[in-house]
């Protein structure tokens, strides 16, 4: 372990990673897709921030934003990314080349198509090392070595000589993280890092992920659609809708009092295991906003149960809430009068029907 | 894991599917080696019931749900349903038996053929079987389509791909009601779904069930999910049963320590719960070599030397909750027999 | 580090969220748009030509385009005074010989041959075998790899192994010797050398050389969709293999098939050139560009470029034309595939 390289540790005041209003939009042949419209947030060395939201909300594109991964051609990118002090938005694909690995590194939800399939396991990780590094060859070999003892890998001396297909869905994963672990990065992006893999070996590799983080003094943000995988491995959860960031606060804080009608109704349409069978799921009706030709004012005003005329004509700001550090995109909030109001009238009616919904 | 045995099989009442010693196995290449993917199991579903399936990955649950159907045929078992045996039925009539049972697949847009249009996707099989006339056959349709919530004009206008993953899971249960069929395998049909979307298309299964009477296999890695539909839920694991309970005392007492280490993997939206240190590491093992003795053996917390050896037999450990495991969680020790299997 | 890397049009990242009214199709931005457009023009103008080559006019030594043999025979007497002739715009280039009689030095867009014919009109004439052998040789083709494909991928077993050495023993065959084989075995020789030689049997070889590639290609398009869910779905829908396979699985193999044609057109195109010039083509008068391109190469050292670069400039434009619609046809798929 006293062996393991850590990215060079500049102190510097404030957040590690700043992004202020970034803004994606991809030009398509039906127009615009404003996958990210303006988001802002920081994040703390050695934070881990839960990235949540449905597919087509941002988050992906969110996060390969920020680390510069997307195509340049039919790509919009505005906004500010600031990571240890310094502007990284408009760097050149060279200099980026330089942060990825380093100071910024990325695992993918498939771990079998993010692995090359001809190149032995060993070799992969130590490519990294190498060019990054320049480590020799035998350095580099001992240090990928420590590297799949770092991520719980059975067998590892016997791993460095395989290729992906031998390995099974969760040693896979395992490989990716120490490939993305090699150069020691300060930011860990895991996009989805657990869907492709069974519930048993999903525990495992967020443990994983958590002790790394641990560690290595690293920052980890968490993209994922399940806010049961968030709740226990984030310090911070941002919820994502519509290419917006529409509720922040810590995990904590979101769980207990979260004020986005939004969060609310996504984790009210999970089916709790404490539930007893055949209880009736609530529902968000409709689908996600089309992208190219978002709604009027608030992005969830056509799904909300407690829409009112304003949430239609009107975009909410982001508001703090009691806690400094809690932010949400609402006029009428969760708990405010307008919303138990209508909460009330809506218990009244008893939730209708569900089906044919969309 | 366990085991083999009928202990749980249901010999009163209205059985629509009985399903005993059900083996599939899968050549590797050329190799001469095969894939256990589904090894012995029985089970049994009454009408009107629905039965959850899960376990991970590899765990046979799927092959399974398409062995019922004869997709392929399996390579040994017996699978009565409707009061047919159905293995050995001849090419012409397991295709006529298979209207009386369809199947609802994991991937919403793969289910659906990308080049034709969806009103005569869901129509096909009316087209196939030469029921009613046109017009009765597309008044059908729009019919079903507007009860799972899809527009019938547009869907005479539009391809698969121009639907969302929700719709496209919509149209395919519409498509799989229109034979007006007694059971239905849904093979994952929601894990490639949105959280919010998966909630409507569970309410609308529900829905569905009652209103024509289905009985349902519901097989999915999810436990909530699973719980959430099923009235009775059976736990795989590499092509075994562990356990057969009703779908609340397998949840509140479960009895297999592979059915524990689910429970307690499944990540619950509430950071008050202190997320449980993961007890046990590893995989599933590959089903082309499975342990001999019970399966879940080289990961299993309380395995001794009886598990490696002797395979456990399904049997009863309170009313109705049944266990494949020589040393469960409840109920005491498996009793040893002379001969170990 | 191998594993970042940007990924130009990675049209997944861009969810297509479709909108309640309507069926808009994602799709980025792509090259080509101006190519694609020339091509289809270029092939447009060649088939046309070719169709109405009697009536241009140029004197192709085709009777087909006078009225009367006398008028053949009195305008074939006036092209002999206009031998060799460069093009009009290649005012760099001189003939060899003065027109006889005088008149003008420089003719027509591809100026003239050695027998005074125009070789734009000859090329356009050629366009016709060349083109009819070529589509005719891959339909043929196309129809009979499909059906054996599809056998071969939806049934798989001892059909599959079947098919398979049927193709291994046709692409070890050498193509060369089978075209040699068919053109001398299945021509009547006793007919007057004349008389045009059919075109059937090159069509007949070039079939079987084209039959193992796209049987590959449509086995492995089959299999791949065979294993897709809603093929699964309509089996247990209680489908025949027919129906699924005509039904179901065709439609899809389809784009894929129609854009491999293409290519196999153009490369048929080429092997005709190829035999022309091997003397394994239709027979004289009838010109096809092989013949052209192989009748002009031993003037090429008396500066006499054009009899030879002119068709052979038109062979590779049309090939090249209909590499590039194949190219857009496969990647309009590809990307369809990507979305759906």
């Amino acid at each position: 372990m006293n062996t393991r390289i850590q990215a060079a540790t500049r102190q510097i005041d404030g957040p590690l990673l700043k992004v202020t209003d970034l803004r994606t939009h991809f030009r398509t042949e039906r127009g615009l897709v404003r996958s990210v419209d303006g988001v802002s947030f920081s994040l703390d060395r050695g934070k881990a921030l839960g990235i949540v939201g449905e597919s087509g909300s941002g988050k992906t594109v969110l996060s390969r934003s920020i680390m510069g991964l997307l195509p340049s051609r039919n790509t919009e990118r505005s906004g500010s990314v600031i990571f240890e002090g310094a502007e990284i938005i408009d760097r050149s694909l060279k200099e980026r080349r330089k942060i990825w690995g380093r100071e910024m590194s990325m695992i993918f939800q498939d771990p079998m198509t993010s692995l090359n399939p001809v190149m032995r396991v060993g070799k992969q990780i130590s490519e990294g090392l190498s060019i990054h590094l320049g480590m020799d060859k035998q350095n580099a070999r001992e240090t990928a070595l420590k590297l799949l003892y770092d991520v719980r890998i059975p067998e590892p001396e016997k791993r460095l000589d395989q290729y992906a297909f031998e390995l099974s869905g969760g040693m896979r994963q395992r490989v990716m993280i120490a490939i993305a672990l090699a150069c020691g990065p300060t930011i860990l992006f895991a996009d989805e890092p657990t869907t492709a893999l069974d519930v048993t070996v999903q525990a495992q590799i967020l443990e994983l992920i958590g002790d790394q983080r641990r560690d290595r003094n690293m920052s980890v943000i968490l993209v994922t659609h399940d806010l049961g995988v968030v709740a226990g491995h984030t310090d911070e959860i941002a919820v994502m809708y519509g290419g917006k960031l529409v509720e922040k606060a810590p995990t904590r804080t979101l769980f207990a009092n979260m004020k986005m009608p939004y969060t609310e109704a996504l984790l009210r349409s999970i089916p709790n295991i404490e539930d007893p069978s055949h209880t009736r799921l609530n529902v968000i009706t409709g689908r996600p906003p089309d992208l190219v030709n978002p709604p009027q004012g608030c992005r969830f005003s056509p799904r909300c149960e407690y829409v009112q005329p304003k949430c239609v004509t009107e975009e909410p700001p982001l508001l703090t809430a009691e806690h400094l550090d809690h932010v949400y995109a609402c006029w009428y909030p969760v708990g405010s009068p307008v919303y138990r109001e209508k909460r009330a009238q809506l218990d009244r009616q008893g939730s209708g029907a569900t089906v044919g919904a969309v | 894991m366990a085991g083999s045995g009928k202990a749980h099989l249901r010999d009163s009442g209205d059985v629509l599917l009985r399903v005993e010693d059900l083996v599939v196995e899968f050549p590797v290449g050329r190799t001469g080696l095969k894939v256990h993917a589904v090894s012995g199991i029985s089970f049994d579903v009454m009408r009107g019931e629905t039965l959850g399936v899960v376990g991970e990955s590899g765990c046979g649950k799927s092959t399974t749900g398409k062995a019922m159907m004869m997709l392929p045929r399996p390579n040994s078992g017996s699978v009565v349903f409707e009061g047919t045996e159905l293995t050995n039925l001849p090419a012409d009539e397991m295709r006529a038996a298979r209207t009386r049972m369809q199947m609802i697949f994991q991937d919403p847009i793969s289910s659906l053929n990308p080049r034709r249009k969806v009103r005569d996707i869901v129509r096909e099989p009316l087209i196939i079987w030469k029921r009613g006339s046109s017009a009765e056959q597309l008044s059908r349709v729009d019919k079903l389509l507007e009860e799972v919530g899809i527009d019938p004009q547009r869907a005479a206008e539009s391809q698969a791909h121009q639907f969302s993953g929700g719709q496209c899971q919509r149209i395919s249960i519409a498509r799989s009601l229109v034979l007006d069929p007694t059971m239905i395998i849904c093979d994952e049909p929601v894990s490639a779904l949105d959280v919010s979307v998966q909630a409507q298309v569970l309410n609308l299964l529900e829905d569905l069930k009652a209103k024509y009477g289905l009985t349902l296999v519901f097989i999915a890695h999810d436990l909530a999910v699973v719980k959430n539909i099923s009235d009775r839920v059976q736990v795989m694991y590499l092509g075994k049963i562990c356990e057969v309970a009703p779908s609340n005392s397998m949840y509140t007492t479960p009895a297999h320590h592979y059915t524990k280490l689910l429970l307690d993997s499944i990540p619950v939206p509430n950071p008050d719960v202190a997320v449980a240190k993961v007890t046990v590491q590893g995989e599933p093992p590959s089903p082309v070599l499975p342990p001999p003795g019970c399966r879940f053996n080289p990961r299993c917390p309380a395995a001794d030397d009886r598990c490696r050896t002797e395979e456990p037999q399904v049997r009863q450990v309170a009313d109705g909750h049944f266990v494949a495991c020589h040393h469960p969680l409840f109920g005491g020790d498996a009793p040893v027999s002379v001969t170990t299997v | 580090m191998s594993d970042i890397e940007i990924v130009e049009d990675d049209v997944s990242l861009i969810v297509p969220i479709i909108d309640e009214a309507g069926s808009p199709k994602v799709r980025v931005r792509r090259r080509g748009r101006v190519t694609k457009w020339l091509a289809i023009g270029w092939l447009t103008f060649i088939v046309v030509s070719a169709i109405g080559a009697n009536s241009l006019p140029y004197i192709n030594h085709s009777c087909d385009q006078f009225e009367s043999k006398l008028d053949c025979s009195t305008a074939l007497n006036g092209s002999l005074k206009k031998i060799e002739l460069p093009p009009t715009w290649a005012f760099f280039a001189d003939p060899p010989k003065e027109p006889v009689g005088g008149g003008a030095t420089h003719v027509g867009i591809m100026g003239t041959d050695r027998n005074g014919y125009d070789i734009f009109a000859r090329a356009m004439l050629g366009a016709r075998p060349s083109l009819t052998i070529a589509g005719l040789a891959i339909t043929f083709g196309l129809a009979i790899a499909t059906i054996l494909g599809m056998i071969a991928g939806y049934f798989r077993g001892w059909v599959d192994v079947l098919i398979e050495n049927i193709t291994n023993v046709l692409l070890a065959f050498p193509a060369l010797l089978l075209v040699i084989f068919c053109v001398t075995f299945f021509t009547d020789n006793t007919q007057s050398a004349a008389s045009a030689r059919p075109l059937w049997p090159i069509i007949l070889a070039l079939v079987i050389v084209s039959i193992p590639p796209l049987t590959r290609l449509v086995r492995a398009n089959t299999i791949s969709y065979a294993q897709r869910d809603f093929v699964v779905a309509a089996r247990s829908l209680g489908a025949k293999g027919s129906r699924i396979m005509f039904k179901e699985i065709l439609p899809n193999i389809v784009p894929a098939l129609v854009s491999f044609a293409l290519t196999g057109l153009a490369l048929l195109i080429v092997a005709e050139g190829a035999l022309a010039f091997l003397g394994l083509s239709v027979e004289a008068p009838t010109p096809t560009w092989g013949k052209m391109i192989s009748a002009g190469t031993e003037r090429l050292r008396n500066d006499v470029w054009w009899i030879s670069l002119m068709p052979a400039l038109t062979m590779f434009l049309t090939v090249l034309s209909i590499n590039l619609l194949g190219d857009v046809l496969s990647q309009r798929f590809n990307t369809r595939e990507a979305i759906a």
